[in-house]
């Protein structure tokens, strides 16, 4: 008499935990595999915004025939009116386009000439390894605050990096020769204006031959 | 009776500034307190961040007092609830554990307590109401460059990290490595935690270099396990053979640097981010509530060629 009348609460107890179990396993594969599918793909982030946001946006990023006159006259009004810079830095970027014409080629750089007349070497599209964040924050697309995590926002700009080394270089150092007209979208970062400024240091998003030497 | 109305009267200047109110709650803005909540007073660098917190509280008006959590989120979350309970007003918070530390200021925020992280980031972009963050990242990517520069495209080195739970170690441990693996001919031969502290730092250098004698340098994710190191080396006998790179821009490892002692750091300005959280916690107080949640904060590279314009935890 005594066992029937706990047997009624330990089943219902035992039907509870059957159906809604404090605790579950979970295969250590299966649950590496849920956790690698929530994680952030920043290389598969990085190509779709390349795709969708950054090649459109480099087609009407600021003409070099006007930014390079305008730093010339004065840096600091050109600051003001073209440049983007992040949080409380000092350092800024400039998000620009335009042709030039190639003066100088090392293995680090394809220097070009872009305004009239000019025969300086105003523009150095770098074409060596890239690193930093200049991609990433020169085009003002991206906003840290999208991001809980920064080091989610931290490994898209390695991914862009990655992008502009694999997409972007290989085919700029095969066409560039002495005298050959290029047109260029990229992004520059001003450190120190007495050594980044003239000429520009620019990492190239999208490059193109548009007359032969 | 002439002595005892002498006494009386010495006794009345004595309690005159225990009667009248404090000058500084006379002039307070708001009446406010503000709580600065630090992960750790074992580390100078967060002693100057912590002090500097609270001073410009002061300087603005408020009752300003410090909370050690000592790396430990438990005690952090004691350390909120008695925040809480003690009526603060704002709090300048550098957090323990970017995860870990979420559910602090998601508690602070319903009790209606605005949170202002410096220097070290939470998960989260809906819990506290602004974070001050160094650019870790970019500014080990700038350290790397100088690696590279300083001990070659070839050779062996050991890292130190930080605490795994914060992102400060990863994302300075990422910026790193974003530069550094593209050379193959610099081999990290080991890899270990030395959780910030100068004491683990020496430890951990201690036991790496008994495995690894052949090393050309060490980086390291703060300052006091640079210290931590340096030490070490000295004591081997290889600081001259070991190149040490650390970041904060702590006065001791500046100081190292201009001997030529240790080769870089990176200046992470704890005084600018310390007093913008003050002054950020005194604007919330007034009534402004436009605040961005991340503000990056710059990191410059400090070598033996720009040391000079380096000092006192930010640039002379």
């Amino acid at each position: 008499m005594r066992t029937a009348r706990w047997l009624l609460p330990l089943l219902l107890l035992a039907g509870l935990c059957w159906r809604f179990p404090l605790v579950h396993f979970v295969p250590l594969k299966a649950a590496q595999q849920i956790k690698a599918a929530a994680a952030f793909d920043a290389t598969q982030f990085a190509a779709d915004f390349w795709i969708s946001r950054l090649s459109p946006a480099a087609r009407t990023a600021v003409p070099a025939n006007v930014l390079l006159p305008a730093i010339q006259a004065d840096p600091a009004a050109a600051k003001k009116r073209f440049s983007r810079s992040v949080g409380l830095g000092t350092d800024y970027f400039y998000f620009f386009c335009g042709t030039g014409r190639v003066v100088a080629l090392t293995d680090d750089a394809i220097s070009l000439a872009c305004t009239a007349g000019s025969t300086n070497a105003e523009v150095a599209l770098q074409t060596g390894l890239v690193f930093g964040d200049a991609i990433r924050d020169g085009t003002g697309l991206l906003n840290v605050n999208d991001y809980p995590d920064s080091q989610n926002f931290n490994d898209i700009s390695a991914a862009l990096d990655h992008l502009v080394e694999t997409q972007v270089l290989p085919g700029l150092r095969q066409q560039a020769r002495i005298g050959v007209t290029l047109s260029f979208a990229g992004c520059a970062e001003i450190d120190d204006e007495d050594s980044d400024l003239n000429p520009l240091k620019v990492i190239p998003v999208a490059t193109r031959v548009t007359s032969p030497p | 009776m002439k002595l005892s109305w002498q006494i009386f009267a010495a006794a009345l200047v004595l309690a005159t500034p225990l009667l009248c109110p404090p000058m500084a709650s006379a002039q307070t803005p708001s009446g406010g307190k503000i709580a600065v909540v630090v992960s750790t007073l074992n580390n100078p660098w967060f002693v100057v961040l912590s002090q500097t917190a609270r001073q410009r509280a002061v300087d603005l008006g408020y009752d300003a007092t410090i909370f050690d959590s000592q790396n430990d989120t438990a005690k952090e979350a004691a350390n909120f609830d008695n925040i809480i309970a003690a009526g603060y007003q704002a709090i300048l918070f550098n957090p323990t554990d970017a995860n870990g530390s979420v559910a602090n200021v998601l508690k602070a925020k319903a009790a209606g307590i605005p949170v202002f992280c410096i220097d070290r980031e939470i998960n989260s972009t809906n819990a506290a109401t602004a974070q001050l963050l160094s650019d870790s990242y970019a500014g080990c990517v700038k350290l790397g460059r100088y690696f590279v520069k300083t001990v070659g495209q070839s050779g062996n080195y050991v890292e130190l990290l930080g605490l795994v739970g914060d992102n400060n170690t990863w994302n300075r441990s990422k910026g790193f490595h974003s530069v550094v693996d593209r050379y193959p001919g610099l081999k990290m031969v080991a890899q270990q935690s030395g959780e910030f502290d100068r004491a683990k730092g020496l430890e951990v250098m201690e036991a790496m270099l008994q495995a690894h004698p052949d090393i050309n340098a060490v980086f390291c994710g703060n300052d006091a396990m640079a210290m931590g190191a340096y030490q070490a080396l000295v004591t081997a006998g290889k600081a001259d053979q070991v190149k040490v790179f650390g970041f904060d821009g702590a006065d001791d490892v500046v100081k190292l640097i201009a001997a030529g002692k240790i080769t870089a750091t990176g200046m992470q300005f704890p005084k600018l981010m310390a007093r913008q959280s003050a002054e950020f916690a005194d604007a919330y107080l007034k009534g402004r509530r436009d605040f961005p949640q991340k503000i990056p904060v710059p990191v410059e590279l400090v070598t033996r060629e720009n040391v000079s314009r380096f000092g006192d935890y930010g640039k002379k």
